[in-house]
């Protein structure tokens, strides 16, 4: 291992256990593992009957999953990326391969699967890939930014994100691919690369939209299979939609809307108990919290994304290395996407794209993954804080 | 790797401009991280705001549709009560039959979809079919089950059994329909039931009907409602998204109520006598375009026979085709015209014995008073012919009234024209003209004409014929033989002779007799409350009017003795015939009377539209009627032959 900056050397283990508490962003960790912990719950209440034989089937999965991601979070704010970029491109080929492995598997298993299955455990590649992949950028900008002409380095990045961001894709996974794209134009973004690229990416992401949702479906091509089409667009016209994605729609803003100010309580939710609400335990589980809890409970549970977000930017800003600044706004990037495109396609104001939502979602990969990325805020945000006391 | 060295957090290594020359500026690294997170922050205020819109805003809207979703209402169709005639035979009754039914609750969504165009192809419809009838209900009732096939056949029951767990959101539901015992038998009276009209449903909604209820739409069915009506049981049920019965089970109950019998006092076997005759005597005619008869208990009301022909099937309107429908509706005959109680006519001679009421009880006949009676009378410089212009001599009211003298009622109309007071109009409202008479089938009476001069001058057209906007002589003298714009109806005519039959007592007609239960117990009485009032005829002057009235139909001279002139003492019929100008052709055939004639039960109104003489086809047909009732056959009765 590499040394640890941060760390005292030697010292009593009392000293050592202060040592290690010391500069720990407590907001940021306690928000995560408040919405984490509210999320178990969530799971378990929306769940209690999907397996009769066994209420707590997705409960004592998603508490497991929990426990091994604070596991991960920990090494991961022990994890030294200065030391960790020596071996950036091996990251990469192991995130290409996973990716690739993946899709090879699932083209032949004829359906789509985004699955390694490592004995008991069904690993998702692509979610910790987010991770890789921010910190392959960080990498890249840090290195290049310098000494490579603005426009070569935005094609560089693009190209390196569109690689394992295409497989995703293909998988078919157009969400998480959405997600490694959000993180790239983040941190190009907060690189400081020309405003024009940012033009050029909007009017080619616009085009490209427009192309593939309306024009060359018209015209007899299609890119999307025609459900993702209707997942993309049930938003716009929701409604007058009978199709099942409609349906779910619909039934997410049922729910939603029916818990009113105050919630129903965990009883007399019935679009979630019920089974009305589709997907309540992964893809809709804010509209579960929002029909139980109501306004209050949904929105304390944006101000806690509110808070994580929040620390997470201001970390981002004490950052002490461009590299860790950089890995700091990919992270947040990836964070308040998520967020952001979960919610706003629970509540109908974006389109359905299968992104789960941080910390509360039930799913192994991506709270692993999640929970790995406050690990390097929260190491981040520490070096930060002694780099400030020691300027000061 | 150089880059990696740590750096003061504010002075960034990659800057264009160096702080130091522009200190106030901030770096652009500084001006990207601001913008990154006000681009965040913005968007969590969006999903805030959106939340704010949905749940505080919306809630309600959204609350209902959450309710529905998880409440499944099930309703047990209650059948409506039954009508029967006087002795409790059956006129309608309810029938159970299963309709396939859908609850769009379970069919939204693409499943939903398949099953139903699925079903449609079974059914031999469209794919797209049951989906668009689905919807379309939808759009009008909400979460209310929809009737995809009303009355199932075997074949389909068996299907739809057999595959029950393949069509979610399908099933067989219990319903009632009405059934005809005695076919079209007192159709206009009995009415019809159908779907609650679109125009009143706010109307039914507040009386607590649901939107898919069938309800009594005309006559009977529809007076009676109240009592008829069967309340569906309803059970409120929780489930969940596959419609499966889940938690607390049933969370309110309310049992089907059916609905209470209703008694009738028609009779069926005169009504089915008078109908008989009717159809007889219009058919045979080969000119008549319909016929109507009325048959009451004089000293009740009771209405013990009440036709209209031509006559519709009283389930049109349940399982007819609309084309059906539509051709009963468009149809030039009127089928659904209750001539009995909505056809307005000329009275002609049957109002006569108005006339002499009005002549005796305002003192300007006296009893015994002879008149000359010839074949035509000149008054005011005007030629009034007396009917075939036959010369009667010299007579009193009985044989006026008997041979049905014009002329000897002119001579009686000159004298009323000339007292004041208007002696006819006001004779015409004692008994009961010019208004409806109160028969319990609100919805269809007619009122009649009793013409006066408020009438002349609201109809006359004053700049062509001023002088036509005053009551003149003529206007008494054809009022006399009930022309010129005197209008009734048959039933009113029923009410007047009733009167007459009953000793002066001018009564409520009735055809509810009584609510009862299934036992046949009486629940509700309703002939008691039905007003009478007394007519205000002396009973010398009834019995002068009586007598004429029994001539009519005896005496040698009486203008129906050929039809009911063999009848013996028990059977004695007093009557009279009427024969109605009508302008557009034919005359209309007029006969009313009672029998027995010294103790009436039963008066009898009958009128055939463009029949020629009151003698030659209303007659018979009341011998008919009268006969059924009395209990002798129909040839007893002669055929008419004399003239009026």
């Amino acid at each position: 291992m590499a040394t640890f900056p941060g760390q005292v050397e030697g010292g009593s283990a009392r000293t050592r256990a202060q040592s290690a508490l010391a500069g720990i962003d407590w907001w940021l960790l306690g928000a995560a593992l408040g919405v984490s912990a509210f999320g178990i719950y969530i799971v378990r209440v929306a769940t209690e009957g999907d397996i009769p034989s066994d209420p707590g089937y997705f409960f004592t999965r998603q508490v497991a999953y929990v426990l091994i991601g604070l596991v991960a979070l920990f090494f991961a704010m022990r994890l030294d990326l200065e030391w960790l970029s020596r071996y950036v491109w091996t990251l990469y080929a192991v995130l290409l391969a996973a990716v690739g492995i993946v899709l090879v598997l699932g083209s032949t298993a004829r359906g789509s699967t985004s699955w390694i299955e490592l004995g008991p455990l069904r690993l998702q590649p692509s979610e910790l890939g987010k991770v890789v992949m921010a910190f392959v950028i960080a990498v890249v900008l840090v290195e290049r930014i310098k000494s490579m002409e603005p426009a070569r380095l935005s094609l560089m990045v693009a190209g390196l994100t569109a690689i394992p961001a295409g497989m995703v894709f293909l998988q078919p996974d157009l969400g998480t691919a959405l997600v490694y794209a959000a993180i790239a134009l983040a941190m190009l973004w907060v690189a400081g690369q020309p405003i024009t690229h940012f033009i050029v990416v909007a009017v080619v992401v616009g085009t490209v939209a427009v192309s593939v949702l309306y024009l060359l479906p018209a015209v007899g091509v299609n890119v999307l299979q025609p459900y993702q089409i209707d997942r993309l667009t049930a938003f716009v016209n929701s409604g007058s939609d009978r199709s099942e994605t409609g349906y779910q729609l619909e039934q997410s803003k049922v729910a939603i809307g029916s818990g009113g100010a105050f919630g129903k309580g965990p009883e007399g939710a019935t679009q979630t108990i019920n089974d009305f609400l589709p997907e309540h335990h992964t893809d809709f589980v804010f509209a579960v919290v929002a029909e139980t809890f109501g306004f209050l409970g949904a929105g304390l549970l944006i101000a806690l994304y509110f808070l994580i977000i929040w620390r997470a930017m201001v970390i981002m800003r004490r950052a002490p290395t461009e590299l860790e600044r950089l890995m700091a706004a990919g992270i947040t990037a990836m964070l308040a996407f998520q967020v952001f495109v979960n919610i706003g396609m629970n509540v109908g104001i974006m389109p359905i794209t299968g992104i789960p939502l941080p910390f509360m979602s039930y799913g192994g990969s991506h709270t692993l993954t999640n929970l790995v990325a406050i690990g390097i805020l929260l190491r981040i945000g520490r070096r930060g804080a002694e780099q400030g006391a020691r300027v000061a | 790797m150089s880059t990696l060295t740590p750096l003061p957090p504010d002075l960034p290594p990659g800057d264009d401009l160096p702080p130091r020359r522009r200190p106030r500026r901030p770096s652009r690294r500084v001006l990207r991280m601001t913008s990154f997170m006000v681009i965040v922050l913005t968007l969590m205020g969006v999903l805030v705001a959106r939340l704010w819109f949905l749940q505080v805003i919306g809630g309600g809207e959204y609350q209902e549709r959450a309710e529905a979703n998880r409440l499944r209402t099930v309703v047990t169709e209650a059948p409506r009560g039954a009508i029967t005639d006087r002795t409790g035979a059956p006129l309608v009754t309810s029938r159970e039959v299963l309709n396939l039914v859908a609850d769009p609750q379970q069919l939204a969504g693409p499943k939903g979809t398949a099953v139903l165009r699925r079903l449609s192809v079974a059914l031999g419809h469209p794919p797209g079919f049951l989906a668009a009838k689905v919807r379309k209900a939808q759009e009008a009732r909400p979460f209310e089950p929809v009737v995809l096939e009303k009355e199932t056949s075997p074949a389909l029951q068996a299907y739809v059994q057999e595959r029950g767990g393949q069509l979610p959101g399908i099933r067989l539901k219990a319903a009632y329909v009405r059934d005809y015992p005695q076919g079209a038998l007192a159709a206009h009276a009995l009415g019809y039931v159908g779907p609650i009209p679109a125009e009143s449903a706010d109307r039914y909604r507040e009386r607590g009907y649901q939107g898919n209820e069938t309800v009594g739409r005309a006559g009977i069915e529809a007076e009676y409602e109240q009592y008829l009506r069967g309340i569906a049981g309803r059970e409120q049920l929780e489930v969940d998204a596959r419609g499966e019965v889940v938690g607390r089970g049933i969370l309110s109950q309310t049992p089907p109520r059916p609905g209470q019998a209703l008694r009738l006092s028609i009779d069926l076997k005169t009504q089915k006598a008078l109908e008989a005759a009717l159809r007889a005597e219009v058919v045979g005619s080969g000119t008549s375009t319909g016929a109507a008869g009325v048959a009451i208990d004089p000293r009740t009301g009771a209405v013990l026979a009440l036709a209209s022909y031509p006559t519709f099937r009283p389930d049109l309107f349940q399982s007819g085709s609309p084309r059906d429908v539509q051709r009963t509706l468009n149809s030039p005959s009127r089928p659904l015209l209750d001539r009995a109680i909505a056809g307005e006519y000329p009275a002609a001679s049957t109002y006569k014995v108005i006339s002499a009421a009005a002549a005796l009880e305002s003192g300007f006949y006296t009893p015994g008073e002879t008149i000359r009676s010839p074949g035509n009378v000149t008054l005011y410089k005007t030629r009034f012919q007396g009917f075939r212009n036959i010369d009667h001599g010299i007579i009193a009211l009985p044989e006026a009234l008997e041979v049905s003298s014009d002329t000897f009622f002119y001579e009686l109309a000159d004298r009323s024209y000339r007292r004041q007071g208007w002696p006819l109009q006001v004779w015409s409202r004692n008994f009961g003209l010019g208004r409806p008479t109160g028969l319990d089938l609100t919805e269809g009476e007619s009122r009649g004409l009793v013409p006066d001069l408020a009438y002349k001058r609201r109809t006359c057209d004053r700049a062509v014929d001023p002088i036509n906007c005053s009551w003149r002589p003529g206007d008494s003298i054809n009022m006399s033989i009930g022309q010129g714009n005197v209008l009734v109806t048959p039933i009113q005519m029923a009410v007047a002779y009733a009167a007459i039959a009953n000793g002066g007592t001018v009564v409520t007609p009735t055809l509810g007799r009584a609510v009862v239960d299934a036992d046949g117990r009486v629940l509700r009485d309703l002939v008691g409350a039905r007003a009478s009032r007394p007519l205000g005829l002396s009973k010398d002057n009834l019995d002068l009017i009586r007598g004429g009235l029994e001539r009519a139909a005896n005496a040698n001279g009486g203008t129906a003795t050929p039809v009911f002139g063999g009848l013996p003492r028990p059977f004695r019929v007093a009557g009279k015939t009427g024969t109605a100008e009508n302008p557009s052709g034919i005359d209309h055939a007029w006969w009313v009377g009672y029998a027995p004639a010294d103790d009436p039960s039963i008066v009898v109104a009958i009128l055939v539209e463009r029949g020629g003489t009151g003698a030659n086809t209303a007659a018979p047909v009341a011998c008919a009627t009268i006969g059924a009732y009395l209990g002798f056959g129909p040839n007893r009765c002669g055929t008419g032959a004399k003239a009026n």
